[in-house]
């Protein structure tokens, strides 16, 4: 990889992003919205403060189906936060057929960039920017509960290492994600086909992952697919965090060093596709 | 002088089946303008394409500036400039900034770029627009952001993929002035592909003909024009051309008459030395004529004489295309020779 040509690019990345914030709110739209209406109209909190539950019963639910959350509305919320890093990605893959059919991949394809330069360029402009609009989300989060509304309330001392796994978990998430739907954009030629597929994806990958669902209210075989999403490995490392590890079998970095995995299982296939899509047709 | 560019038996299939070119051979020199010239889809762009190790040939080798094109396809990208048949520039950044990522990627030093780009801005009259998102920028102007980004690492081999496509006459001449201009300045090789068969005659030292993947004639654009052999004595008699044409084969130089529509068409080396004798043959005769021209042929000609069809009037420009076009171009035609 030649550092000038690639941070040449990364910069035309940046630029796009900064010039199109209808690509950054498309990635916002889906988390935001969960959290304005999702989040405020369902809400288990009211079932816990019902007056039959003694103050023991309550905290006992919660840390069976919300492991250690105050609340359901922060414990999906954090998983929401952690989702930004799949939906701020998808615009990656998309920038990519959209250079193909305007003809500027072809003319940075006929450079002496290699495919290292313009695939690394692409995935460091998309995995940064899902990390500042997670701490958008979070934000936001945190200051709905300040207007009165559902908001979310963070019960641990987060720590300047506590900090930097949540950084690290969407920043391996987005890693992994930018990675997949590079793979994607280098390998399909049609808009229509790239956003079929990734809708294929996304959902699934939300609804098999503990992003939305309290843990304890999933039957087994869901909570084992969801061990190994991705998602839920990076909304645990959120919850950690945010609320505490008591209720959770295994330290953050554990998780991490799942996220890691994923990403690095993702990045090699994606490498793989990309260089054979770039290569010279013969 | 040494070889820019030489191609030997390069072929392309497309799925096992569809054979895009066909063993074509030819070498360019070095400082040579060289046109590649047939209709579409006649495999102009897909060697365009292997000669700049976009496509891998399926057969046959080549090789640029010495290097070739499938085993230092790396290298041979940086020696290069490639100016496609569309525009390529991003479309979300200036002017400025395309020519700045340009320079990046073709190793441009880092000192120098802000230099080469104002340069070229300016040279290209872009320096007004150069801070204007390309998405604003008119065809003109892509074009010539087209080639200045195509130049930014002032390459020793230039390919232009039918540069002026879409462009006006006007446009079309000022691409060619400017390419002459940087030609006559640096000594760079010009590899082109064209439809346009003035701009072809304009423009090229030599032009090969290509048809359906097989290049089919090849020379100057003189040569090829006196392979036909030499000029068409157009002639238009009041009175019975079949009276006309058993004198006008018996003159001295002429090598054939056709007779079409009552017009008749003489080929001959030098046809404005014939023309007195035409109208001598047809006076002693007693046969008026409505009207004697002369015409050099033209490479419409050419392609009609060795593809055995003409060129397709929808690939080229309209008849006041070509005559505002040549017009303009002969002005800068001494640049580009």
């Amino acid at each position: 990889m030649n550092v000038r040509r690639w941070s040449a690019l990364t910069k035309r990345e940046l630029l796009k992003i900064v010039r199109n914030p209808a690509a950054i709110a498309t990635g916002l739209l889906l988390p935001i919205l969960y959290l304005l209406l999702f989040g405020q109209g369902f809400n288990f909190t009211s079932f816990l403060n019902s007056p039959y539950l003694t103050p023991d019963q309550r905290t006992q639910l919660l840390h069976t189906y919300l492991l250690g959350a105050p609340d359901y509305f922060s414990y999906f919320s954090a998983g929401m936060v952690g989702f930004v890093g799949v939906t701020a990605t998808l615009f990656v893959g998309a920038n990519v057929i959209f250079d193909k059919l305007f003809g500027t991949l072809k003319r940075t394809a006929a450079s002496p960039a290699t495919a290292a330069d313009i695939f690394g360029s692409r995935l460091v402009a998309g995995s940064i920017q899902p990390v500042g609009l997670a701490f958008l989300v979070l934000g936001l989060a945190i200051l709905l509960g300040e207007v009165g509304l559902a908001g979310l309330h963070v019960t641990a001392a987060v720590t300047v290492v506590g900090a930097a796994e949540i950084v690290a978990a969407i920043l391996l998430l987005s890693l992994m994600f930018a990675s997949l739907f590079l793979a994607l954009g280098f390998t399909i030629e049609q808009p229509q086909t790239y956003f079929a597929l990734v809708n294929a994806i996304n959902l699934p990958v939300l609804l098999t992952s503990a992003a939305l669902y309290p843990w304890g209210a999933m039957p087994a075989w869901l909570q084992g697919v969801a061990s190994y999403n991705p998602v839920t490995l990076a909304v645990e490392v959120l919850r950690i965090d945010l609320f505490g590890g008591a209720f959770y079998p295994y330290a953050a970095w554990v998780y991490l060093l799942g996220l890691i995995g994923w990403a690095i299982a993702m990045f090699a296939i994606a490498t793989f596709l990309t260089q054979r899509a770039l290569a010279p047709k013969v | 002088m040494a070889d820019a560019i030489v191609a030997e038996g390069l072929s392309k299939t497309f799925n096992g089946s569809v054979k895009a070119v066909d063993g074509v051979s030819f070498s360019v020199k070095e400082g040579e303008v060289y046109g590649f010239l047939g209709p579409n889809g006649a495999g102009k762009t897909t060697t365009l394409s292997m000669l700049t190790a976009v496509l891998g040939p399926t057969a046959g080798r080549a090789t640029v500036d010495g290097l070739d094109v499938l085993h230092h396809p790396h290298e041979l990208k940086q020696r290069i400039g490639l100016v496609f048949q569309e525009s390529t520039a991003d479309q979300d950044l200036t002017g400025r900034e395309n020519l700045e990522l340009a320079a990046a990627l073709f190793g441009v030093h880092l000192r120098d770029t802000s230099k080469r780009v104002d340069e070229l801005l300016d040279r290209l009259a872009l320096a007004d627009s150069a801070d204007r998102l390309v998405k604003t920028f008119s065809g003109g102007m892509r074009r010539r952001l087209e080639l200045a980004v195509g130049i930014i690492h002032s390459p020793r081999v230039l390919f232009l993929d039918e540069p002026t496509l879409g462009l006006d006459p006007q446009g079309r001449a000022g691409f060619w002035k400017i390419v002459g201009d940087l030609r006559k300045e640096t000594g760079m090789t010009v590899f082109l592909t064209t439809h346009y068969l003035d701009e072809a005659d304009g423009v090229c030292d030599r032009i090969a003909i290509i048809d359906h993947g097989k290049i089919v004639a090849a020379g100057t654009p003189t040569e090829l024009k006196d392979r036909l052999g030499g000029d068409i004595v157009t002639v238009r008699p009041l009175g019975d051309a079949a009276a006309l044409e058993p004198a006008l084969r018996a003159l001295p130089g002429v090598t054939a008459v056709t007779s079409q529509d009552g017009t008749l068409r003489v080929k001959c080396p030098s046809g404005d030395t014939l023309i007195p004798k035409v109208v001598g043959a047809a006076t002693s005769l007693g046969i008026g004529l409505a009207g004697v021209s002369l015409r050099r042929p033209s490479l419409d000609e050419v392609f009609l004489e060795f593809t055995g069809r003409e060129f397709r009037e929808d690939e080229g420009p309209t008849g006041t295309d070509r005559a505002v076009f040549l017009t303009r171009v002969q002005a800068s035609r001494r640049g580009l020779r």
